[in-house]
């Protein structure tokens, strides 16, 4: 048992290259503290830890994360507390060991204890300093991420425009009361229509001058006296079955209600 | 609507009875020297029925940049009122204003086009047919005076070469001191000479030379259309003026908008 916990220790301890790591703060060895397990040459009742161990064991079985589930995990994943629970395991089984009689073998183990220690400590930096860069490599990928995506709207906006647009177009605002929207030929026939219209009018102004002139009398354009003229349709009255078409005329016939 | 009435005008008013040749308004820039009428129009016209109905109708096209007064020199002339208030012309419009000279009935329609780039395809589609091309620019903005030959250009090429008497008239002669004027003129004159133009200075806003202007344009044009009718009816011995105003004023009209409607395509 002894042996096989060992083994597995020897195949996470490997990568951490021993010996090229000064051991820093103690955190692995406050652990040995913390979870009650005395270090090799303290005296230390057994009945005691056998009970804790009973204990720790049940609850691990039970959750299914116990302490030695830290030296099943694949090393890129370890976390600092992996490496308590390592260091709690190895503690233990140490402990284990130097429990025997053998004196000889106890001062061996303690030895050993303070190598395995030192190992933990480099454990235990690595793992921290890695786990910090590895948490900040991914808030940088999530802020990378969101700054592509928004580069990537505006570029697909803008992309969309210019298509839609091309040179020598302009975008029209639907709701400006003023925007242009007649037609180029619209305009042109309006502009007819009213050049007709003011063609028609300054006729129709001449024959009126020369009607109140006295020009043309009476008995060619039996219509109202001039100064009636300009009243709408109804002074055109007298004139109803003349013969005569002039443009004065037709209008106020036009108008004259049927 | 064809009217197929006989069109009995009224008589003209005094100011618009021309029976003297009138004077340029410099010899610097002029069309022509002579202050009477041609001895061939003024036999023609004694042979007239004068008062009978109208003889001819000659078209002008006035064209030069917004707002250097195309509009207020038509308008203090056939109107003789003055607008201080800018009204852009919207594409064209027009005046007709009846003469009478040497006695014979004549009548000059007046085309104001729109100096506004965006209206420029639709005025340009009366350029047609102008037998007097008035080129407008102010004389408050020498730019505008750059601008006249290009103007010109496009108004020349929808017509027959050397078939339109040109004019160049700086407008706006209250606005400028007489020595402005003056050094502006030297310029125009030139241009005028560069264009076979004559040239004038007027104001639409105190009237000054308008008057002068129209009278001058509408005998040259008068002049002129009577040489071209003789030469063309000598030998048939037409009696000149044997007409129907509103059918040459109708027909006239549809010639332009049948212009229009050819020129539809170069938009």
């Amino acid at each position: 048992m002894v042996q096989l916990r060992l083994a597995a220790w020897a195949e996470v301890q490997t990568p951490a290259g021993e010996g090229l790591l000064e051991p820093l703060v103690s955190l692995s060895l406050l652990c040995f503290y913390s979870l009650g397990i005395p270090l090799l040459g303290m005296q230390a009742e057994q009945h005691q830890e056998e009970e804790e161990e009973g204990e720790e064991e049940k609850e691990g079985s039970g959750g299914g994360c116990e302490p030695e589930g830290a030296f099943r995990k694949n090393p890129f994943q370890l976390t600092v507390e992996d490496v308590y629970d390592i260091s709690y395991v190895l503690g233990r089984e140490l402990h284990k060991i130097s429990s025997e009689p053998r004196g000889e073998m106890a001062a061996k183990v303690a030895h050993l204890q303070f190598k395995v220690v030192s190992v933990l400590e480099m454990l235990e930096a690595l793992v921290n300093e890695s786990n910090l860069t590895v948490e900040a490599l991914k808030m940088e990928r999530d802020s990378l991420k969101r700054e592509v995506e928004e580069l990537r709207k505006q570029g697909s906006h803008s992309a969309a425009e210019e298509v839609s647009l091309g040179p020598n177009k302009m975008v029209v605002d639907l709701t400006d009361a003023n925007r242009p929207r007649f037609t180029l030929q619209e305009l042109r026939e309006v502009l007819q229509e009213r050049n007709h219209l003011k063609a028609q009018l300054m006729v129709v102004q001449e024959e009126l001058q020369c009607y109140k002139s006295g020009l043309m009398s009476q008995k060619q354009h039996p219509i109202e006296p001039t100064h009636k003229e300009p009243a709408v349709g109804s002074a055109s009255g007298s004139s109803t079955g003349s013969e005569e078409k002039t443009i004065v005329k037709r209008l106020f016939a036009f108008k004259r209600p049927r | 609507m064809k009217t197929t009435l006989l069109h009995v005008v009224p008589p003209v008013s005094r100011d618009r009875i021309i029976s003297h040749f009138p004077k340029w308004y410099t010899p610097e820039a002029c069309l022509q020297f002579k202050d009477h009428f041609h001895a061939q129009v003024r036999s023609a016209c004694q042979r007239q029925n004068i008062g009978a109905v109208g003889l001819k109708i000659s078209k002008v096209v006035v064209v030069g940049d917004l707002y250097v007064g195309k509009t207020s020199l038509i308008n203090r002339f056939c109107k003789d009122v003055f607008d201080r208030d800018y009204k852009a012309t919207i594409g064209v419009d027009f005046e007709i204003e009846r003469f009478e000279i040497a006695g014979v009935p004549y009548s000059l329609q007046i085309w104001d086009t729109a100096g506004q780039e965006k209206f420029k395809c639709i005025a340009s589609a009366y350029y047609r047919g102008a037998e007097i091309v008035i080129t407008v620019f102010d004389l408050a903005d020498i730019q505008t005076l750059d601008h006249t030959k290009q103007w010109l250009e496009d108004a020349l090429r929808e017509n027959e070469p050397g078939s339109s008497f040109i004019f160049l008239v700086g407008t706006k002669k209250d606005l400028v001191s007489t020595a402005a004027c003056e050094r502006t003129e030297l310029d125009a004159i030139r241009f005028a000479n560069e264009m076979q133009a004559e040239y004038w200075s007027v104001s639409a806003k105190t009237g000054e030379n308008v008057k002068e202007f129209f009278s001058r344009v509408a005998a040259l044009a008068f002049e002129k259309s009577m040489l071209m009718e003789l030469e063309k009816s000598n030998g048939r011995m037409t009696q000149i003026g044997a007409g129907n105003l509103i059918n040459i004023e109708r027909s006239s009209l549809e010639a332009s908008e049948t212009n229009q409607q050819d020129n539809l395509s170069c938009c």
